[in-house]
């Protein structure tokens, strides 16, 4: 049997492990760093649209009437049997509906609904988001919009 | 080497022992106990003193002294229920009593006939969009009989009381000039973890590649020209092989390389400081401060972006010193020394342009008479203003200017500028040497010019972090009108020499023909002046040039001293 050439470097040196604990170090430390981005990246600032909306007192909105408030935006209906309030955020990518007179069109893509917010065409696939209504003491309401 | 490994092995110790030493403090401040508050028996009383009071403890105080007989001890304001409480029967009605009508006594004062407001509860503080508006009104209108007479450290100190009231304090932060801009008043926010483990772990990381770098560095000495690697692309940006004595540490001092790794660190920052900068004058310090408080990491890069860029300004000057003073611009090399020069300049005018972007009180005085030095330039002074300050007076348009010439405009004439010179460095046969004697021996490889570069870069890295860790970028309240005058009235500190001379004579020729002309004489030093003959290169203070490298150092002399002199103003 012959012995291996006492001149010849071993698989892997001393000098390779240094190599690679080295390059080790680097590539960690340009993986802290992404790390460290992406948490830089996370921050969230605080939410700068109101979630509720005062409607004010009830008497604003008489059985039978249609109320629009374009700032929320939304339609606010009083069918008599009490205060309800519709969206009027298109359900296919957010644009806000217009009033068409027999229900609501979008300007966007042209998805139409019905008064009560049900889809008469596409390419909308959901009804208009029914928004929840508080009624605070009999007197006045509030509009939630989670 | 031997000194320079031992350098290198006791910055890696001293970055092993602050982590050490910050781990340790961690824990040790976490088993403090806190102190729990007892119950008064009198609501009159003073507030229980703490052993170690933060900010809100010393506005609990103050609040006591000045506030609370008319706010109320909850910040309730002065309600039936306060008066009955705190005051005897027979002056329980301040405003009939005889001490606040308007003939009360001596030691009296008048109460607004509005009514006295309640400080917390929700809704009280709506008209207040942050807690420096908050601080603002205090000290501007507070208390209400000696309006302005409360103290900026008190003020401050109540600011955070009265949100600690409302339970929107943010915990473990001290409300200031320099954050409080981005801190809500309606919403409890809470702080970013510390970026300093973070960061110190980084530079733990880099250190120990340093030490392996060195150490392969010392073993295995330019040997490897026989070795069948195939360069990479960062390696292919060198020559195969370069002199030795080119490449020699004492002789280049790694500054042109330097530059080059600081300009890619402010590149890389500036451009994840604009995912969250907003340049309007309104939300600009605004929304730095969000940055540097709110970000996670956000404090650590505006802070590399800030160190850099004076660092950059330093390391520049060296290099051109460098280049003078071993007469390397000589002959072919003389138009690369302009494009040098011309990189110096885009440099101070990218400097200036980001310390503008601030937009804080803090730039005022720089703005002001910064824009006015241009209108008394002859002929082209009412063009040229209207071109940087994009209208009559400074405003949201000069904003807008300066941040499209810092990250754009500049940016790009700055980069362009970097490859042409890193170009015309190989071009003109490398870095100024003399011819070789013996050519065998007196080469080094790319893999060993590239190592040492990285080593360079490395190092300059993690004492960089370790700086931007622990030093900050300034930062203040939004610039208004109405901030009071003194404020800093310094020049940004490359321009204090300027400012020092400016009292000395015609603005035109002290603030815009002097540092022309000195741009001129250096730009003028390869074509006027004897050039060093080639055997003399790659080496310090050749004698063919002494003129020139007298004149080179006695501007940079002057020029420092009279810094020096601003700083100390």
């Amino acid at each position: 049997m012959k012995l291996t050439n006492s001149n010849a470097a071993p698989r892997f040196s001393r000098r390779d492990f240094l190599k690679a604990a080295t390059h080790f170090m680097f590539w960690s430390g340009g993986l802290l760093g992404l790390l460290g981005l992406a948490r830089f990246f996370s921050y969230k600032p605080a939410p700068q649209t109101p979630s509720e909306f005062d409607l004010g007192a009830l008497s604003a909105y008489p059985p039978g009437s249609r109320t629009i408030r374009p700032d929320i935006p939304a339609v606010i209906l009083n069918s008599g049997a009490g205060i309800t309030a519709i969206s009027l955020v298109c359900t296919h990518l957010g644009c806000t509906v217009e009033d068409n007179g027999a229900g609501f069109s979008c300007p966007c893509h042209g998805s139409r609904y019905d008064q009560a917010g049900q889809v008469i065409k596409g390419p909308a696939q959901q009804p208009l988001k029914v928004l929840r209504v508080e009624i605070i003491e009999g007197k006045t309401a509030r509009l939630h919009l989670d | 080497m031997t000194h320079f490994k031992s350098l290198i092995f006791t910055i890696t110790l001293v970055c092993g022992a602050l982590l050490v030493a910050f781990v340790g403090n961690k824990t040790a401040s976490g088993t403090v106990p806190q102190a729990t508050p007892t119950l008064e028996s009198s609501r009159l009383s003073q507030p229980p003193t703490v052993v170690a009071p933060n900010q809100a403890d010393n506005g609990a105080q103050a609040y006591w002294g000045m506030c609370m007989s008319c706010h109320g001890d909850r910040g309730q304001g002065l309600t039936e229920e306060w008066r009955n409480a705190a005051f005897p029967p027979g002056i329980r009605d301040c405003w009939q009593s005889g001490c606040h009508g308007s003939d009360h006594p001596a030691n009296s004062f008048e109460l607004p006939a509005s009514g006295i407001p309640a400080l917390a509860g929700p809704g009280t503080l709506a008209r207040f969009s942050n807690a420096l508006e908050l601080n603002k009104h205090i000290q501007t209108n507070m208390p209400f009989s000696r309006s302005g007479s409360i103290s900026s450290k008190q003020s401050w100190a109540l600011t955070a009381y009265i949100l600690k009231l409302n339970n929107v304090q943010t915990a473990g932060l001290t409300y200031s000039e320099t954050n409080s801009a981005a801190l809500p008043v309606h919403d409890k926010l809470n702080l970013p973890e510390s970026e300093i483990p973070g960061a110190l772990i980084l530079a733990g990381v880099l250190g120990l590649s340093i030490f392996g770098l060195v150490y392969q560095y010392r073993r295995e000495p330019s040997g490897s020209i026989l070795k069948p690697v195939r360069p990479n692309f960062f390696q292919h940006l060198h020559p195969a092989r370069i002199p030795a004595l080119q490449a020699r540490l004492r002789y280049t001092l790694g500054a042109g390389g330097l530059a080059i790794f600081l300009t890619f660190i402010l590149l890389v920052t500036g451009l994840l400081e604009m995912v969250y900068y907003i340049p309007t004058p309104q939300q600009a310090p605004i929304s730095i401060q969000t940055i540097t408080t709110l970000v996670p990491y956000g404090s650590l890069i505006r802070n590399l972006h800030f160190w850099s860029a004076q660092l950059l300004m330093i390391v520049v000057t060296i290099h051109l010193l460098r280049v003078v003073l071993t007469g390397a611009y000589s002959h072919s090399r003389r138009f690369n020394y302009l494009l040098g020069l011309g990189l110096f300049a885009l440099i101070l005018l990218l400097d200036f342009s980001g310390y503008m972007l601030r937009w804080d009180d803090g730039i005022k005085w720089a703005l002001i008479v910064g824009s006015n030095l241009l209108k008394t330039i002859p002929w082209l002074g009412a063009g040229l203003y209207q071109f940087v300050v994009g209208g009559s007076s400074p405003g949201a348009a000069t904003l807008t200017r300066f941040f499209f010439w810092h990250v754009f405009g500049l940016t790009l004439a700055a980069l362009l500028l970097v490859g042409w010179h890193a170009f015309r460095v190989r071009r003109d046969g490398g870095l100024a040497a003399p011819p070789l004697q013996r050519p065998r021996d007196q080469v080094i490889t790319r893999f060993d010019l590239v190592r040492r570069e990285v080593l360079v870069m490395a190092v300059c890295g993690v004492l960089l972090l370790l700086f931007a860790l622990f030093f900050s970028a300034p930062i203040g309240a939004p610039f208004s009108d109405t901030s009071r005058l003194a404020g800093d009235s310094r020049a940004p500190w490359f321009f204090l020499w300027i400012q020092v001379l400016l009292p000395l004579g015609d603005p035109f020729i002290i603030g815009v023909l002097m540092p022309v002309s000195v741009f001129v004489v250096l730009g003028l030093l390869p074509y006027v002046l004897p050039n060093t003959k080639s055997d003399e290169l790659g080496r310090w203070f050749p004698a063919g040039n002494r003129i020139a490298q007298v004149i080179a150092v006695l501007i940079m002399l002057t020029i420092f001293i009279l810094t020096i002199l601003g700083a100390l103003r």
